[in-house]
């Protein structure tokens, strides 16, 4: 049974702060682009040692670069800019909504560097990870090319599928594909199914993750995503963990996140072994993983380090001798 | 004092360099609490002072003596811990706070600013205080078992702390909401927890709600026991009014006109057409431009800037209105 991780990690500690005050220094034009490229690197290489440190057997490399979950592909996307700020769903955190003002268009490359500065560092399996299309599509403030939404979703889904064969090139072999707007429009499964078609041409393995709205009602649908994993919070909400007896309709991997990436709470290897056990009478344990329920940037750093130790703990546990 | 089109801003200023600065060696033990605290006091006389030249109309203490405004109460009261930093954007962070066990007042946390503010000036500052549902919201909670909970114990703290700036004289008291859309199947909750905040309340009771999807809580929020709902207009190029078309807005206004999370200044025309688009949905006398949001991410002079042009901006469609009267 693997442990991962999806989405970001916390970009500082109390003791860690050189992205901070470089991000400050670039502001003031004390520090130049690759002044500012360096200290990057270098708290991406802190996230993925501690990352692994913790135990997690497939990492990420903590999306130290990326303001917001759309800033990487807003900024870099011919015709897509980064708009005004928004909260991010019920989150006491803002981004920058995407503004479309012609034709998406990407030379697939937007992530392969910073994959491959990641790959030389990582010492466990290293996935990436991209935005949902219904994400980017639903996130956008003003669209000024595509007739509705559905057209921005599938011109989203085409730019982002470009994005996994850049990947995939560079070694990608699993690649999250983060999209809360699933879980907070269930309404638009279908579309989001549609739009995943289009990803899963590009030939790599994804993991479908529609974090923070945990729906049981949801699990089933997803049984036909053309996706090898699929990633649910089955911990952070009162019936959150209903999604479990309905496990047995997915033929995917099922990442389980059992590990609330939004309280500070930690976990007890009791309490997540009970989500486990039950997990294991509905799929079997090579088709289970574990993981945080989302991203760890929204807890502080020596929580998510908490946070991580509980998952991988329990995994441990879980899977052996209890 | 102008009796239609009342000017005023939501909350928070940007901090002097100075205080920025003595804030930093505070929290370093480099300078004591009472030093801190004279810094406090001057930046607060500035920017009342600042507020009184620019005329606006309804005043705060900009909030010279808060770094975030859950944290600073969370620091208070008994029952929080404050927790590790987290990005809310950016390059910023908080502290969020941890409701550890549960929450009690010791004492009051911001009756002392009213009155050293209100001293200072003839013009009515407003009590400012975070809602029990963004208190909730925007701090982790390992203490009650539901939200709901949580929420209606955090609405006793800040119940209490209402009346004690009501008994101070306090003409307006702010009741901030910002998250209040995070998750709009507990809006009944925040409704619920509000109530217990006003009840009891003379002053003129408002609640300042920003960046979220307010679509999705209205018309419901229209049940929000206020008298004043003060809503981020400009950044959302003033779309929410259209949702006034169908269920007509029934409290004042205050309407944010400038966008506060930009360096370009507003053109009074911009903002006096932002006027002029409330104008539509509520009369002069409950219609009330601001900022959008508070001012703290400005620097003192954008802050000042921005002021003048909302300050402007009234004056000109006040003419226009043609009711300008001073008390």
């Amino acid at each position: 049974m693997k442990t991962t991780v999806v989405g970001a990690y916390p970009k500082i500690s109390d003791e860690h702060q050189d992205l901070r005050r470089a991000l400050h220094k670039l502001d003031r034009g004390d520090l130049d682009e690759a002044g500012i490229a360096g200290v990057l690197d270098d708290t991406t290489a802190w996230a993925i040692g501690e990352i692994e440190a913790a135990g997690v057997d497939v990492i990420n490399d903590g999306q130290i670069r990326w303001d917001d979950l759309l800033a990487p592909f807003a900024r870099a996307w011919r015709n897509t800019e980064r708009g005004p700020l928004e909260r991010f769903y019920d989150n006491n955190t803002y981004f920058r909504q995407p503004v479309i003002s012609g034709p998406i268009e990407t030379d697939g490359q937007t992530l392969v560097a910073d994959y491959k500065k990641a790959k030389a560092l990582a010492k466990r399996e290293l996935k990436a990870a991209i935005a949902g299309p219904l994400t980017f599509a639903t996130l956008t403030a003003e669209d000024k090319h595509y007739k509705d939404l559905e057209a921005r979703t599938f011109a989203a889904a085409d730019a982002l599928a470009s994005e996994l064969r850049g990947l995939a090139a560079a070694g990608a072999t699993l690649v999250d594909v983060e999209e809360p707007a699933l879980s907070a429009h269930p309404e638009l499964v279908d579309l989001a199914r549609a739009a995943f078609e289009r990803l899963a041409k590009a030939g790599v393995s994804l993991a479908l993750y529609p974090y923070f709205f945990p729906n049981p009602n949801l699990v089933q649908s997803l049984a036909n995503f053309p996706v090898a994993q699929v990633g649910l919070d089955v911990r952070s909400r009162e019936h959150s963990a209903d999604a479990i007896d309905r496990l047995g309709a997915l033929k995917q991997i099922v990442v389980l996140g059992v590990v609330d990436a939004r309280n500070t709470r930690v976990e007890s290897a009791r309490e997540i072994g009970e989500l486990v056990d039950a997990a294991l009478k509905k799929v079997g344990a090579d088709r289970l993983w574990l993981s945080t329920t989302t991203g760890t940037e929204y807890l502080p750093h020596d929580v998510a380090i908490k946070k991580l130790n509980a998952l991988t703990d329990a995994a441990r546990v879980t899977g052996g001798v209890r | 004092m102008s009796e239609i089109l009342l000017t005023t801003t939501v909350g928070s200023f940007g901090k002097p360099d100075y205080l920025q600065k003595a804030r930093n060696a505070n929290a370093r033990g480099k300078l004591s609490d009472a030093e801190l605290l004279d810094l406090e006091k001057k930046a607060t006389e500035e920017w009342i002072r600042r507020q009184e030249e620019i005329d606006l109309d309804i005043l705060v203490d900009g909030e010279m003596y808060r770094g975030d405004m859950v944290a600073y109460f969370a620091e208070k009261l008994e029952g929080f811990k404050i927790g590790g930093l987290v990005r809310s954007y950016g390059n910023r962070y908080y502290h969020k706070p941890v409701i550890a066990s549960k929450v009690s007042r010791p004492k009051p946390m911001t009756v002392d600013w009213f009155n050293y503010t209100q001293s200072l000036t003839d013009r009515p500052v407003k009590g400012m205080l975070t809602g029990p549902y963004t208190m909730l919201d925007w701090s982790y909670n390992e203490a009650y078992p539901t939200r709901r909970d949580a929420a209606l114990a955090l609405a006793e703290v800040v119940r209490q702390e209402a009346e004690d700036l009501d008994r101070a004289g306090a003409k307006y008291i702010q009741i901030d909401e910002p998250a209040i859309h995070a998750r709009p199947e507990e809006l009944a909750i925040a409704i619920e927890a509000m109530g217990i905040v006003t009840q009891n309340l003379k002053a003129k009771t408002i609640s300042h709600i920003c960046y979220g999807d307010f679509a999705a809580i209205y018309p419901q929020v229209l049940k929000l026991p206020v008298d004043q709902l003060d809503l981020a207009m400009h950044n959302y190029e003033y779309r929410w009014l259209e949702l006034f078309d169908k269920d007509p807005f029934t409290k004042e206004l205050a309407i944010g006109v400038v966008d506060v999370h930009s360096h370009r200044l507003e053109t009074v025309d911009e903002a006096a057409e932002g006027i002029r688009k409330g104008l539509k949905y509520v009369t002069a006398d409950k219609l009330l431009p601001h900022p959008d949001c508070g001012l703290k991410t400005r620097t003192v002079e954008e802050s000042l800037d921005k002021c003048r042009v909302v300050v402007e901006a009234a004056k000109k469609v006040r003419a226009e209105v043609g009711r300008t009267a001073v008390a």
